[in-house]
């Protein structure tokens, strides 16, 4: 006799995009879990063909309302690195300080909003709020810190347009940059309170020996630069990336998914830059990390939201030391001529590294564009948790598995949105007996 | 923990994406209004959660957004918090996961609605990325400026201080 289930979720809530997942169980084990994105595909990279490299920035800014400074970002560094130039001093700070701002407004949206009710019993932020109204409270000031920054360098909050190639169209005076600054220093406040609450949550006990991906840089927590390396050894400079790293399409999803060549699936994003980079946060940061009861090495994707956590509060931290910093400096970008090349750029969107590639012809023109972001690279191990959580919780009643379903995803804070681009979570039950003809 | 630190009378938000359509009839109007005495006027593009920040310390608060056609589009309806419900079927517009009746919902439950919360909803029709405006819903956008002005200048006629007025649009 063969016990068969299937269990279905239609819907995933508190997630950036449309899909679903079908969980398949036969004798106790989970056969098949597939995360079905079924967004139509945004082509994106075929309607950069024939653009001119100065416009990959704003274009790709609309691939995603949540993280745009991360495209926006990897556009510019490819596109520089095909063209030869070099962007340094404050120009790179301020590109730093719209990262800090990204992953602020994303964190806090992420760790409270969306992931929080799922540890606290809640079906959502505004349940929540009557219990926790200070902590929603922290949250939505975070926010609103981290969307001025953006408003500030970018122009506006959402799909930024100051950031050019070789830096940007105008860039703030010190004095510009000072109310960041108040708003900064509470908001530094209300991300330690945060991660000292999340530290209490209930996470359950889960881990799994991931590939860690990420970014290294020589002396920074990683968010514009560095080398693409792995614990398992990668080690590339990010023009390498596609001589490791390959997408491959499955028939069930309308996002490409990525896997390491010759080993699979990988992990991209919190845990993973956290895990490569411990020693690159300050030591002030990495006491309260561990004071949240978190080691240099996190397998618990569950816990990823105490990492985002740790995040929020290195971006504030690190937001205020780049603005104390500041210099105006004399231009607000550094000119660069097309050529015909290759540009390839790698940068830490919230979710993950996220990579692009160029090629441009002597005129600018661009030929083709490849865009991977770290939702597609995540897929493969958001179908690995999800076989090894449900295989191990198949005792607990229907909901409450699918509300664990749902939890192990949105670990993962998916930007389905930008992976093809939105999510519904779909698992069956079945039980058929072979033995009996109904 | 409140934000609020500054009180300011009035904060007229137009929300929407100026991008598509119709849901661009809140920046249109915002921008419309220009400046009015002893009010901040903005456009909100951002999730519904940021309303909250953008309100804080504000007595009164007028929003004005893009809703589905129930009736006809352009058809403008003035819904007051303080006495009415948000009606579900307008299904207010919103291109994020998290809209006005998300955001009212969240103040709400941390005692941070304004004392008085209008919402100027026009039925739109259109919210195609790129698309022009419906001629509906922009020759409404005069007339929403002008009840909005009015509301300012707490002159809004008694007859208007009702639900939906506007059958012919």
């Amino acid at each position: 006799m063969t016990d068969k289930r299937t269990i279905r979720v239609d819907t995933l809530a508190r997630v950036e995009g449309e899909g679903a997942l079908d969980l398949h169980i036969q004798d106790g084990t989970v056969v098949q879990a597939q995360l079905r994105i079924f967004e139509p595909p945004r082509l994106f990279e075929a309607l950069l063909r024939g653009r001119a490299y100065t416009e990959a920035p704003d274009i790709t800014a609309r691939i995603c309302g949540i993280c745009p400074i991360a495209y926006q970002m990897g556009a510019v560094h490819a596109m520089e690195y095909a063209l030869g130039l070099k962007v340094d001093g404050p120009l790179r700070a301020l590109r730093r300080l719209a990262y800090c701002g990204e992953w602020i407004e994303s964190h806090a949206l992420h760790v409270v909003m969306l992931h929080a009710p799922d540890f606290l019993g809640y079906p959502d932020a505004i349940q929540m709020a009557r219990d926790h109204g200070p902590m929603l409270n922290r949250a939505l000031a975070l926010k609103k810190a981290g969307n001025e920054i953006i408003r500030v360098l970018g122009g506006r909050e959402v799909h930024p347009v100051n950031i050019k190639l070789g830096g940007f169209y105008r860039v703030p005076s010190r004095s510009e940059l000072k109310p960041l600054a108040a708003a900064l220093d509470s908001a530094l406040e209300h991300a330690i309170e945060l991660l000292s609450w999340a530290s209490t949550f209930p996470f359950p006990d889960f881990e799994r020996d991931y590939e860690f991906v990420a970014l290294r840089h020589p002396g920074e927590y990683p968010f514009n630069e560095g080398r693409i390396v792995s614990s398992a050894g990668v080690d590339l400079p990010v023009c390498d990336y596609e001589s490791v790293f390959e997408e491959r399409h499955a028939a069930h999803s309308t996002a490409l998914r990525s896997v390491i060549k010759g080993r699979g699936g990988y992990l991209v994003g919190p845990l993973a830059r956290y895990a490569l980079n411990f020693d690159r946060l300050p030591e002030h940061i990495r006491s309260l990390a561990r004071d949240a009861g978190l080691k240099p090495i996190c397998r618990n994707p569950f816990k990823s939201l105490l990492v985002r956590a740790v995040e929020l509060v290195y971006a504030c931290d690190e937001a205020l030391r780049l603005i104390s910093c500041y210099e105006m400096p004399d231009r607000p970008a550094v000119e660069g001529l097309p050529r015909g090349a290759v540009g390839y750029g790698c940068t830490e969107a919230p979710r993950g590294i996220c990579y692009h590639r160029y090629e441009i012809d002597a005129d600018g023109t661009i030929l083709g564009a490849r865009i991977v972001p770290p939702t597609s690279q995540n897929q493969l191990s958001i179908e690995a948790d999800l076989r090894q959580v449900a295989s191990r919780s198949l005792h607990l009643p229907e909901s409450e598995l699918r509300a664990l379903c749902e939890q192990t995803i949105r670990n993962y804070d998916p930007c389905i949105s930008c992976s093809a681009h939105f999510l519904k979570l779909t698992v069956h039950r079945e039980r058929v007996s072979h033995d009996s003809p109904c | 923990m409140t934000a609020p630190v500054e009180r300011i009378s009035l904060v007229v938000i137009g929300v929407g994406n100026p991008d598509r359509a119709d849901d661009g009839i809140g920046p249109l109007v915002a921008a419309r209004l220009g400046m009015l005495p002893g009010a901040r006027i903005m456009s909100c593009n951002s999730d519904g959660f940021t309303l909250i920040e953008e309100w804080s310390g504000a007595d009164i608060v007028v929003l004005i957004d893009a809703a589905t056609t129930v009736s006809a589009p352009g058809r403008i309806h003035r819904i007051d918090l303080s006495s009415d419900e948000l009606p579900c079927e307008l299904g207010i517009a919103s291109t994020h996961a998290f809209g006005i009746a998300e955001a009212v919902a969240l103040a709400r439950a941390l005692d941070r609605l304004p004392r008085r919360l209008v919402i100027y909803a026009v039925e739109g029709v259109c919210f195609d990325y790129g698309a022009d405006m419906t001629p509906e819903v922009a020759a409404a956008v005069d007339e929403v400026a002008g009840l909005v002005a009015a509301e300012a200048a707490g002159c809004l006629p008694n007859s208007m201080r009702t639900d939906a007025w506007r059958t012919d649009p």
